[in-house]
């Protein structure tokens, strides 16, 4: 195991990775900006190191002062956490070359898995079905049209880099496809430096599944189950769950081994996580790979009481995983709801502020992964998430009971928070049903969502 | 490594590269540098530092005439203003990488996290202009300048030649100082 660890990210998630470093007995340095010198992890810390400043290019972003931290401060590997540089094969190298070890697959591994076609085309080889899309990468306008005519609309638009929903669009015609491929490009340009595009089918009343995998150097993988991550707004992701409601154990197994015999078979290593679609007759389509750890660990984590973040440490310092599938044991069910600086009714506008009064919910089988406190002043400068509350119970419906007692306990006053649309989704028939599907917000818009909610 | 300048390390760019940069200096002359020189001139600051990209532009006032000026000393709300350009909520009264402390101080920080060198020549006494070189900082065999953030005269080492500082760190205070003999300035 690492002696110490650089902690190259902000928020809850470098919170997180300072509780797996200290519950492991590894020292830990917390790099942050000088927009997050009173934040929390930083507080907590047992060493800090500013590293640029509030702006992210030059401070989380920036490869070199991330790198030139760890060295200074004696670190033997780096943790990017998720966003930021996590998934960033250049960073994962150079870092090596300056021999520390960064924490997430291997630089080649992360380079093998860097395209979202080429991913799709590489597991696609290794038995999972993958959803009909563009051969390739979209070389031009009459290129898209083209392909959009063979796949049929509607269709998926995709930045190849990235993710977030940015550059993202779904058409239903050939001149919404026209209209659409310009602002697509200048998007995923801005947000990843990336504007090659692809085209992906889109199945309408369609269910976001992901498999938690982990897989050690030595080729030994396991899953740790399945999240139903249906509730989007705009392609982001607001609550998340384990199991999903929309398959049958049955399916669930079946996907979930699909997915790691895959993974293991095409040489993936460390902590992932494989994205599918699932339409509405229980047909599963691989979509993409995320290399890093997820904001949504924890649902996991509470399902099978296992701690990811410590897994994933332990598979970059070269460990065998030690525990085998007959392992892992699934015990209940679990909803994390996504706590986020924006108002709901106001389009989801990001808020920034004085934390005025901070309290966090308490109980059986509930977490919160916070780095709220009273008289916090959230910076502007990055993302709206201000924390994840997870709940679990033996079963759905008590998971969704303590879910509405936290969320009315949940005390955050002097910013907008989404709190009213988790509150609006445990009073909907159809997610109460389990019967949600993506665009459960979007058909709608989330402010009428909201209403209906509030009339019931 | 450590011995590698930025400056080496540019000759050696791609095309696509040396473009990038043409484009950002034609961005700075073009857009920047005018509403710089307004913002210098009424500020009344010694010197105003921008950043774009790898580049930077460093406006200096003739002649020494810094003006003296009391800031809060909450070490958060001054290092903020070094995001390249003024915000409307925070003006940037303090040139970068500089924290005025009082009437008669100022400390030269760190512009990145690395290993601390001072210049080899530089001695408590010398005397400064806002802008001079004091040393530099090597983030990973790139040389990050240490610059005086006024006129004045060396006082202090805050920390010793070969000590890893964080970015923004304080590390050599400037004295302003009424010069004794010469009007010669520091080594440029």
């Amino acid at each position: 195991m690492f002696k110490k660890v650089l902690i190259a990210n902000r928020g809850e998630i470098a919170l997180r990775i300072l509780r797996a470093c200290r519950a492991l007995g590894v020292e830990s340095v917390v790099a942050y900006s000088e927009a997050d010198r009173g934040s929390l992890p930083v507080g907590l810390a047992d060493e800090a190191i500013c590293i640029g400043p509030a702006d992210a290019q030059r401070s989380y972003l920036s490869a070199p002062a991330v790198i030139s931290a760890a060295l200074v401060t004696g670190c033997d590997a780096i943790h990017p956490g998720y966003g930021f540089l996590s998934e960033d094969e250049g960073f994962a190298e150079v870092v090596a070359a300056h021999g520390l070890t960064f924490i997430g697959p291997p630089a080649n591994v992360l380079e093998r898995f860097a395209s979202k076609a080429g991913t799709r085309q590489l597991l696609g080889a290794h038995g999972l079905p993958t959803i009909p899309g563009s051969e390739g990468m979209l070389r031009d306008d009459q290129h898209a049209l083209a392909e959009a005519e063979r796949i049929g609309y509607p269709v998926l638009v995709k930045p190849s880099a990235g993710g977030g929903g940015k550059g993202m669009r779904m058409v239903r015609t050939a001149r919404e496809l026209e209209s659409v491929l310009k602002v697509c490009r200048s998007e995923a340009k801005a947000a990843f430096g990336d504007d090659s595009l692809y085209l992906e089918k889109w199945l309408d009343e369609n269910r976001h599944v992901e498999v938690q995998v982990a897989v050690d150097r030595y080729g030994h993988g396991i899953h740790l189950g399945e999240r139903d991550c249906s509730v989007q707004r705009r392609h982001q992701k607001i609550l998340e769950e384990s199991p999903t409601p929309a398959l049958s154990p049955a399916a669930r197994t079946e996907l979930a081994e699909k997915a790691v015999r895959a993974v293991v078979a095409a040489g993936y290593e460390n902590v992932g996580t494989l994205e599918f679609l699932v339409d509405a007759h229980g047909d599963f389509y691989f979509i993409e790979i995320n290399c890093r750890i997820q904001v949504e660990h924890p649902v996991t984590e509470a399902v099978t009481r296992l701690d990811l973040v410590a897994m994933q440490m332990r598979i970059a310092a070269g460990e065998p995983l030690g525990i085998t599938q007959a392992d892992v044991d699934f015990d209940g069910h679990a909803i994390e709801f996504r706590i986020n600086a924006e108002d709901a009714a106001n389009d989801f506008r990001p808020g920034a502020g004085t934390v005025e009064r901070y309290l966090a919910p308490g109980g059986p089988g509930v977490r919160m992964d916070s780095h709220l406190f009273t008289g916090y002043d959230v910076p502007p400068y990055y993302d709206s998430l201000l924390g994840k509350l997870i709940v679990w119970g033996p079963d759905r419906a008590t998971a969704i009971a303590r879910g509405r007692v936290a969320l009315e306990e949940l005390v955050i006053e002097g910013i907008t928070t989404n709190v009213d649309i988790h509150q609006a989704l445990l009073a909907s028939e159809t997610f109460l049903e389990g019967r949600m599907t993506t665009n459960l917000l979007d058909r709608v818009g989330s402010a009428a969502f909201l209403a209906a909610a509030a009339r019931v | 490594m450590s011995g590698m300048s930025s400056r080496d390390a540019r000759l050696e760019r791609d095309p696509a590269e040396r473009a990038a940069d043409h484009a950002a200096i034609d961005r700075l002359t073009d857009e920047l540098l005018p509403a710089l020189i307004a913002k210098l001139g009424a500020t009344g600051l010694g010197e105003l530092e921008v950043r774009e990209g790898a580049w930077r532009v460093r406006l200096r006032r003739p002649g020494g005439s810094a003006t003296r000026e009391r800031r809060a000393s909450d070490r958060a709300a001054d290092r903020t203003s070094d995001r390249g350009h003024a915000s409307s909520s925070r003006p940037a009264h303090a040139p970068s990488h500089a924290t005025v402390r009082s009437d008669s101080r100022s400390v030269a920080t760190s512009p990145a996290v690395g290993i601390f060198q001072p210049r080899k020549d530089l001695t408590a006494g010398a005397r400064v202009r806002a802008g001079d070189p004091l040393g530099a900082v090597d983030m990973l065999g790139v040389a990050q300048e240490v610059v005086a953030p006024m006129d004045g005269v060396v006082g202090t080492s805050l920390v010793e030649g070969g000590e890893a500082v964080e970015y923004g760190q304080d590390l050599i205070t400037i004295e302003f100082g009424v010069p004794t003999s010469t009007n010669g300035t520091g080594p440029a």
